[in-house]
């Protein structure tokens, strides 16, 4: 897929303006910031309005609203929230925050409990009865878990039992914290690949009329 | 030595910063085409694909937007690649709100357009961006067109015929999510916990630590970590698919093998600088202390 040598341009102008903060805070970055924000957040407002409240909401009212009468109180609870914009009847606004906090704590908590509490408590409760590779991971893995909670368990002093306890969980902390580290560098080693790729390739490669 | 000591501790970073420059832009420019293992987190998501049967429906979400699509772009065009030649039928979504529909439209067209012979909606549809993530995938486990009225350009999912043998996600034989962010976990806890449709997820690297907790307890069929993960998935597709091993030996465009030199050059200078700097750091700790104790 070629891509416009005018966006191309743009992009790369763009791309060279963020990465100009590595040498110092400078006007160009500023825009670029500027802009990326200002452009967030208009992309955001129409891909919901015209993705969402458009065939979910709008559409289904205006073609058959017999059928879809009762999609007036999800909109109704929308336009509530903006009701805060007008001090007089800004109260509004609280009764449909109310509810969407509401159901989206509802939803969160059968998530949260059925999806992840559960099977990961399941999974750290191992059998120990054989003896073989599988039993040595399972015990690691226990033992983790155990000092790890201990390490955080903050409502009784520690002694010198659980202090030693918390110090082995520290170095499962200190291993755990160094594996996503790693993840973390090669997350960020990876963006900066593509913009580079983009850079080269796409920008100063086209311009020297390099193939 | 204590000059080279006290150089590195109080280097300029803005050094280290253009050394990391020319060690990634190098690979770019003079490509080295390092070898990439395969872990088994990746075998098991390509095995797993490779067992569904033709005509089989596939969900695929773009949860991701531009900042980190130089992983996700080439987890989520391999896995559509793999999906059309053995004939899936694969439904595309976007739920990431800033740019994941934009990325989704872009990827399908260039996949497409790989594959001449395949029709839009009889064996892949995009159904668009939906705003709400959790509660979305909630309603897709009761009615998918309660959630996806229409595809992505307006056509209601009544007109689409491939969408007319699926009621609701249930009879979805496996969700594919390039994720970063939350939305992945909400696949994970929301449809595959609540529903019990098996998920594939491609993380971001920085999101991958938290995922093999999911992938160790059973709740995730295979993952794919980071751009790594890519890379290892384009090299099974590789060995298996000749035609896609001779694209993507060819192609002009980003994927994640090629990206591949770059990590692994840039690793290899970022532990060098870990070396040189806990040396410097080291040495400077032990002066001082014989300075105090002398």
């Amino acid at each position: 897929m070629s891509l416009d040598p005018l966006g191309v341009w743009i992009a790369a102008f763009l791309t060279l303006a963020c990465l100009s903060f590595l040498y110092k805070d400078n006007p160009f970055f500023r825009f670029a910031e500027s802009l990326f924000a200002g452009i967030s957040l208009g992309y955001y407002i129409g891909i919901v309005l015209n993705q969402t409240l458009m065939p979910n909401l709008i559409e289904p009212m205006r073609t058959d609203f017999a059928l879809n009468w009762d999609l007036v109180v999800p909109g109704l609870l929308g336009f509530m929230l903006y009701m805060r914009f007008v001090p007089k009847v800004g109260w509004v606004s609280r009764y449909a925050l109310a509810i969407y906090v509401t159901y989206y704590i509802g939803l969160d908590f059968t998530r949260r409990i059925h999806g992840e509490v559960l099977p990961l408590m399941g999974r750290t409760m191992l059998p120990l009865t054989r003896l073989d590779a599988h039993t040595l991971v399972s015990a690691t893995f226990i033992v983790g878990v155990f000092s790890v909670l201990v390490y955080f368990f903050f409502s009784k002093e520690q002694g010198p039992v659980t202090r030693r306890v918390s110090r082995v969980g520290i170095w499962f902390l200190m291993i755990s914290f160094g594996a996503a580290f790693g993840f973390t560098v090669m997350g960020r080693v990876a963006l900066l690949i593509g913009r580079l790729n983009f850079l080269i390739l796409s920008w100063i490669y086209p311009t020297l009329g390099i193939s | 030595m204590a000059g080279f000591v006290d150089r590195m501790l109080s280097l300029d970073r803005r050094w280290i910063f253009l050394f990391v420059l020319v060690s990634v832009a190098t690979p770019i420019i003079l490509p080295i085409g390092l070898p990439v293992t395969t872990s088994g987190s990746t075998r098991a998501a390509f095995e797993y694909i490779e067992n569904l049967k033709p005509g089989d429906y596939v969900w695929l979400s773009f949860d991701y937007g531009p900042s980190s699509a130089p992983e996700n772009d080439p987890m989520a065009e391999a896995f559509m690649r793999q999906c059309f030649l053995k004939r899936l039928r694969v439904i595309v979504t976007a739920l990431y709100p800033l740019g994941g529909l934009g990325l989704a439209n872009t990827s399908v067209a260039r996949i497409a357009a790989e594959f001449p012979d395949l029709k839009y909606g009889e064996d892949y549809v995009n159904l668009g961006y939906k705003d709400g993530a959790a509660a979305v995938m909630r309603r897709l486990g009761q009615d998918i067109s309660g959630a996806f009225p229409t595809d992505q350009s307006g056509t209601p999912l009544s007109r689409i015929p491939m969408m007319q043998g699926i009621h609701d996600i249930r009879q979805v034989k496996l969700v594919f999510t390039a994720a970063t962010g939350l939305i992945g976990e909400y696949w994970i806890t929301q449809v595959h916990s609540q529903v019990g449709t098996p998920v594939i997820i491609g993380p971001t690297a920085v999101s991958a630590p938290k995922y093999y907790a999911f992938l160790n307890s059973g709740q995730l069929e295979g993952m794919l970590s980071g751009m790594k993960g890519a890379a290892e998935y384009e090299k099974l597709l590789r060995a298996a698919y000749p035609q896609l091993a001779t694209f993507y030996r060819t192609t002009k465009g980003f994927t994640a093998t090629k990206g591949m030199d770059g990590q692994t050059v840039i690793h290899t200078v970022i532990l060098v600088f870990i070396l040189l700097g806990n040396y410097a750091y080291i040495r400077s700790r032990t002066a001082k202390k014989r300075g105090a104790d002398g």
